[in-house]
């Protein structure tokens, strides 16, 4: 897309073009910030996290923004999951910056901040709240992604509570032979699927998973390719909130 | 160190709201046609070779995926590898790679897999991590433009960068662009494509 826009601009007769390959990865990789634009803080499905220290969230704040200091936000960090894009802004840049560096290197890969923290919010026009915080709850709930099965809908094809619903596991025999398999389940390996597709019965629904939701996906690809009504589970299915019943070795 | 990018947010935010105003950011169409029609081509003249997008890789499977093709004409196709696949450390999802393969059997195997390293347009050069940094510590005028889809431009983008996906600078052309031709322009987007 650089090469194309930077070719765009050239055949318009700019002289001073220039492109920056490594683009926003290799900018957040070097350690410096990247923005989150007004209308994503505004609505996006974030974290939004106040860092200023005093008690001035009372008198205003950005919509959905949780206060929290830099000391608040190190004790409270597991409260934050770990896969939901936090968007930060206080009153110091350096706290800031502080604070997008230890989410980033605690595993965070979306972070970014408020253009001009909450000084230049209010400046943008953009809207606050005030008034007492109640709750310093963390609620947020990831959106499923396409093609991906809810834990609830996937739990009931493993208590066989949907008949039209065929569940393969795509992980390798041995894993199985280790750990066990959900009830009401196929094992096929990812890279087997494309010889055994006959196994897999065209005129149901068919949910996919495996150890975390990686090789799920591909075999999604893989089973939408070959014109199947396909789901997969993106999931650790080690985590509690899978609850799926297991026949153990 | 402190408050410097709070210092230059302002002049490039202005220039940005001039671009802005000029209707930017509101095509969200997907992109890149050309390359689609490259890709097909490449898929045509050599079988044994993917040109796309690394989608996944399962060491646990020694299975890797490409994505051939962009939009609805995408494919996504499944190559097994083993310890004998050469460059199997560029297989890393989201990169572009070319993948040298061959049939055994029933399995596709993956014999090679190469980095796709963009190229920019001649006259145009490029510009490094450290020196773009440098451009913007000092509130060099320019603009930065991010050439990705608006959705990923809003969750988080360069300093004082403003959007401009590559429908949109192919249809308002010079009224996103600033008036001087002389003016520097940087381009970057989400890596090396």
């Amino acid at each position: 897309m650089t090469g194309a826009n930077a070719g765009l601009a050239k055949k318009l007769g700019y002289t001073n073009v220039r492109g920056f390959l490594g683009g926003e990865p290799a900018w957040v990789k070097a350690g410096h910030p990247v923005y989150a634009s007004y209308d994503y803080v505004e609505k996006g499905n974030i974290v939004l996290i106040d860092l200023r220290p005093g008690g001035e969230t009372v008198e205003g704040r950005i919509p959905r923004s949780i206060p929290l200091t830099i000391d608040e936000l190190e004790r409270r960090i597991n409260d934050i999951p770990r896969n939901a894009p936090v968007v930060l802004y206080g009153d110091d840049q350096d706290d800031v910056m502080y604070a997008f560096d230890e989410l980033r290197w605690q595993g965070y890969k979306n972070v970014s901040l408020v253009r001009g923290n909450y000084e230049g919010w209010v400046a943008a026009g953009k809207p606050i709240v005030t008034g007492p915080v109640f709750s310093t709850e963390i609620k947020w709930v990831r959106k499923l992604g396409k093609g991906e099965v809810s834990v609830e809908e996937f739990r009931k094809a493993t208590l066989g509570q949907l008949p039209d619903t065929f569940v393969i596991d795509a992980r390798t025999d041995e894993e199985i032979a280790q750990l066990g398999i959900f009830k009401n389940t196929v094992n096929i390996p990812l890279d087997e699927i494309p010889k055994r597709m006959d196994e897999i019965p065209k005129d149901k629904r068919i949910f996919i998973h495996c150890s975390t939701g990686a090789r799920a996906d591909l075999a999604y690809r893989e089973l939408v390719k070959n014109g199947y009504d396909v789901k997969f589970l993106l999931l650790d299915i080690s985590d509690p909130e899978c609850d799926c019943p297991i026949i153990r070795p | 160190m402190k408050n410097h990018w709070l210092r230059l947010g302002i002049p490039l935010t202005l220039l940005a709201v001039t671009l802005l105003f000029a209707g930017c950011a509101r095509d969200t169409a997907s992109v890149a046609q050309q390359e689609q029609a490259s890709s097909a081509q490449t898929e045509k003249q050599a079988a044994a070779v993917y040109t796309g997008s690394i989608v996944g890789k399962s060491n646990k499977a020694q299975t890797v995926s490409i994505e051939v093709g962009k939009g609805a004409d995408a494919q996504t196709y499944m190559l097994k590898f083993d310890d004998d696949t050469t460059g199997i450390e560029h297989a890393e999802p989201g990169e572009a790679a070319i993948i040298n393969w061959e049939q055994r059997g029933e399995d596709k195997f993956a014999v090679d897999i190469k980095p796709k390293l963009a190229t920019l347009p001649e006259g145009v050069t490029e510009i490094d991590v450290d020196e773009l940094y440098q451009l913007i510590e000092n509130d060099t005028p320019m603009v930065l433009a991010d050439a990705r889809p608006e959705s990923r431009y809003n969750q988080a983008h360069l300093p004082g960068a403003v959007n401009l996906p590559v429908p949109l600078l192919t249809e308002k052309k010079e009224a996103v662009l600033p008036k001087d031709k002389d003016t520097l322009l940087i381009f970057y987007c989400g890596g090396f494509t």
